[in-house]
């Protein structure tokens, strides 16, 4: 016993321990930290969550629809850029032959990993009528809505037959993971849906491990013989919160990350050192709700009142500093339907006019919000506004779990729910908009229960018809109706922001979504 | 001891089952639908009913309880509900990194707690000792996650000498002892300054006891009698303390793990809560609940070993 304690005493003396501690120090001092891309072949990216299932049917999440397209080559991708467009990745040509039918052919050359053999046409008509077999209960079968069959002519060729001529094929439908080819052979064996572990790779890139809840690592394909990857590796870490994504950027831990549009003004007065902040319209849509079926909003005028009762631009500037600029509607503008200007104004003596009209004063309202730092000053500048036409809001913070629960039928708190600050997403298409105001999403996605038949049949009408201009007066119009309900005050689309490294140029669509095989060195 | 042993024991089932009730109770009063979540906006409601139906939340709440209760016991903590894979083995997979966390924020907190304590003792009313009371009520007051995001701007965005997200390369121990660094410091921090008070208070009652002013009559150096017999005694209630501390440090492990992006159970439960995710919320925490309730049970058995008050006091 007294000679282990004479040992450590011995090893860890005082002396040695003060000495190893100062080299340690020293070291630090004389190595800065440095990212792991500093020599070039590694990308490290930030998203904002971790994966979960990799199956092109039941993905969760944008950063998900990254990897499986990086690693299940699609028919097509979308185009990186300015423009919304897209590029054939496994097709090696394919077109649109008619309304209802589309003509494929895939490249000779690729290559299932696992001894899965070839990519075919049997393939493909196995990957995407899987999406749309209603046995599969896949949440993306609407992708596939309109499809009949694939019809399979040769080994590498054949036609997708549609029901009716579906304008967002091109858009929504193609350029997604639901063109996205897995192997016949494999899935049969499996059995089931692909969830973290990947069958049968046949993408630009190939999932090399998965750390849960640390990162992915993606390995460029050594089979791949067409367009190749832009680097070696792409480390794509999880992280769900922008301001550590930002700090893990300037420390340069990332090589290139989304940020929180309200760092936007920050981060251009001041740059991390050798970075490019990009700024990138938002598909996304941010409104002021107005539940048209909970008193005292079951009332129109009072609806009405609200509407004009609020500075659009101000409540916009206070909340995204100055980053983002007022929206008019749901549709983004560049699209079909996009408008510069809504149907009512700031007049906040016609809101009080309003009221008085209907006998109202000293209103007390609620209104229901996500707690998150814009949310909340945006909805305390609407407060504000609302007291000066005498209006008192109450604002109610939630967390994600239970915001995204409100407005639906399965509760019952929907029949207490009257205003809410709601932001949602789209692809580039007007219909992936105004799909969630229909008639049949009251109570699911419609929390304003705005109910309007007339909307619901230009809805319908709007994804069979391929004139642009008569597309751009549904969408329009479909807009003015909600205006004209007055459960809708449109805010804003945001903006998207992220920077990167100067060493790199990212593979972003448009409206900022990343394409990681896009990414490339500078 | 024997008898001491069982007793404890049985008190740790005790705490985990009422633990495990009142969280099941919690987490079903909170809204939420994991099967909405889990699903997507574009699924539609036969989809959510059949995962509903799936993961069991169609069933009575004190079946859920009964049956998620009676499989815990056989290890089995259900499946995640995102994605179908078994909760005990995601927990498994995360619970390295929160337990490397603690350790070091333990470490950070004895090896700066203890000499401090000892220290202020030693240099009774003296300008140290006040230095040290002031240092140590500092650090308690300000919250772990106020520390990390100021060590995190000064150390990693700064002056780039440590990194500022992630836990390291998995394999390469150096660089995962460099990426432990700061959010140990966070989350050890205020238990130095806890560690450092109930020291000192320690020291100053043991060095009046008589075995110490016998030492002290022999002419024993002062090191020694400081070192060997005052600390003795003075460090029990500090064990007892680190038992207590460690399930602090496991609510400071959360933030830590969300300010440095860094893996481990407390993100993985904050992730689970806001996406509703039952199964893997009751997993999450009743391993933790097990693994504080361990390491309590841990400390109050080595207390009883060093100390024979304690065992007689039975």
């Amino acid at each position: 016993m007294k000679k282990n304690t004479d040992f450590l005493s011995s090893s860890l003396s005082r002396r040695s321990f003060l000495a190893a501690t100062g080299a340690f120090g020293t070291a630090m001092c004389i190595a800065p930290h440095a990212s792991v891309s500093s020599d070039g072949s590694v990308l490290v990216l930030r998203s904002y969550s971790d994966l979960q299932v990799l199956d092109p049917a039941f993905r969760l999440s944008l950063p998900e629809e990254d990897i499986i397209r990086s690693i299940f080559a699609p028919l097509v991708v979308p185009q990186a850029g300015d423009v919304w467009g897209w590029n054939a990745i496994a097709a090696e040509a394919i077109e649109q032959l008619d309304e209802l039918t589309v003509s494929f052919k895939l490249h000779d050359n690729i290559g299932f990993t696992d001894g899965y053999g070839q990519m075919t046409a049997e393939d493909v008509k196995f990957s995407l009528e899987r999406i749309a077999d209603p046995a599969l209960e896949s949440p993306y079968a609407g992708d596939w809505g309109a499809l009949r069959e694939v019809e399979v002519k040769d080994r590498l060729s054949g036609l997708i037959h549609l029901k009716n001529e579906f304008v967002p094929l091109w858009s929504t439908t193609l350029p997604t993971p639901a063109s996205c080819v897995l192997s016949k052979k494999a899935m049969e064996e499996l059995g089931d849906k692909i969830t973290t572990k990947p069958v049968a790779q046949s993408g630009q890139y190939l999932l090399a491990d998965w750390q849960p809840k640390q990162k992915t690592i993606l390995k460029r394909n050594p089979d791949w013989s067409h367009t190749p990857g832009g680097f070696e590796e792409i480390h794509i870490i999880p992280i769900e919160d922008p301001a550590t994504a930002e700090r893990g950027f300037e420390a340069g831990d990332l090589d290139y990350t989304w940020v929180a549009v309200p760092s936007i003004p920050r981060l251009k007065e001041n740059p991390p050192e050798n970075s490019v902040l990009l700024e990138k319209p938002s598909l996304a849509y941010v409104w002021l709700g107005i539940n048209q079926d909970v008193p005292p909003f079951d009332n129109p005028n009072i609806r009405r009142a609200v509407q004009h009762a609020i500075d659009r631009q101000v409540v916009v500037d206070a909340a995204y500093f100055g980053a983002a600029s007022v929206g008019n509607g749901i549709i983004a503008p560049g699209l079909p339907g996009s408008r510069d200007s809504v149907t009512y104004d700031y007049d906040p003596d016609k809101a009080r006019a309003l009221l008085e009209q209907e006998g109202v004063s000293d209103l007390d309202v609620t209104l229901d919000i996500l707690n998150q730092s814009e949310r909340l000053a945006a909805a305390q500048v609407i407060q504000a506004y609302l007291a000066e036409v005498g209006i008192n809001c109450e604002i109610k913070q939630n967390d994600s779990g239970t915001f995204w629960t409100l407005g639906s039928k399965d509760g019952d708190y929907w029949n207490k729910l009257q205003m809410l600050l709601q932001r949602y997403s789209m692809q580039p298409d007007p219909s992936w908009a105004t799909v969630w105001f229909t008639p049949e999403q009251v109570g699911v996605w419609n929390w304003e229960r705005f109910n309007n038949e007339e909307y619901k049949s230009l809805h319908d009408q709007g994804l069979v018809e391929s004139d642009l201009a008569e597309r751009d007066r549904i969408y329009r119009r479909m807009q003015e109706l909600m205006d004209e309900s007055g459960c809708y005050v449109f805010l804003t689309h945001e903006v998207v922001g992220a920077v990167h490294r100067n060493t790199i140029v990212p593979g972003l669509k448009p409206n900022g979504e990343s394409l990681f095989s896009e990414f490339r060195p500078a | 001891m024997l008898y001491y042993t069982l007793n404890r024991l049985a008190l740790a089932l005790v705490i985990v089952s009422v633990v495990m009730l009142l969280l099941f109770s919690m987490i079903y009063l909170i809204p939420g639908d994991p099967a909405a979540v889990a699903l997507g906006p574009r699924a539609t409601e036969a989809m959510r009913e059949a995962l509903r139906v799936k993961i069991g939340l169609d069933q009575p709440i004190w079946v859920q309880f009964w049956n998620f209760f009676t499989s815990a016991w056989t290890g089995d903590l259900g499946r995640e509900v995102l994605s179908d894979r078994p909760v005990a083995a995601v927990v498994l997979e995360q619970l390295p990194f929160t337990m490397a966390l603690i350790f070091s924020g333990v470490g950070w907190s004895v090896a700066l707690g203890i000499p401090l304590g000892c220290w202020a003792a030693v240099k009774r009313n003296s300008l140290a000792d006040h230095i040290v009371g002031v240092i140590s009520v500092a650090v308690i007051a300000v919250p772990s996650f106020v520390v990390a995001i100021y060590a995190l701007l000064l150390f990693a965005v700064t002056l780039r000498w440590l990194p500022a997200i992630g836990a390291g390369e998995s394999g390469n121990f150096f660089d995962q002892l460099v990426h432990l660094i700061l959010p140990s410091l966070a989350v050890g921090i205020g238990w130095v300054g806890y560690i450092a008070r109930m020291v000192r208070a320690s020291m100053l009652e043991s060095m009046g006891a008589q075995h110490v002013r016998t030492a002290r009559a022999f002419g024993l150096p002062e090191s020694r009698i400081v070192y060997q017999y005052a600390l003795k005694i003075a460090i029990l209630p500090t064990i007892t303390l680190l038992g207590v501390g460690i399930g602090q440090m496991l609510s400071s492990a959360v933030f830590a793990e969300i300010v440095f992006a860094r893996p481990g159970v407390g993100k993985l439960v904050y992730d689970a809560i806001l996406t509703r995710n039952y199964p893997l919320v009751t997993g999450t925490v009743l391993v933790t609940t097990v693994l504080f309730v361990l390491i309590n049970l841990l400390a109050d058995l080595i207390v009883g070993m060093l100390d024979p008050r304690v065992r007689s006091g039975l």
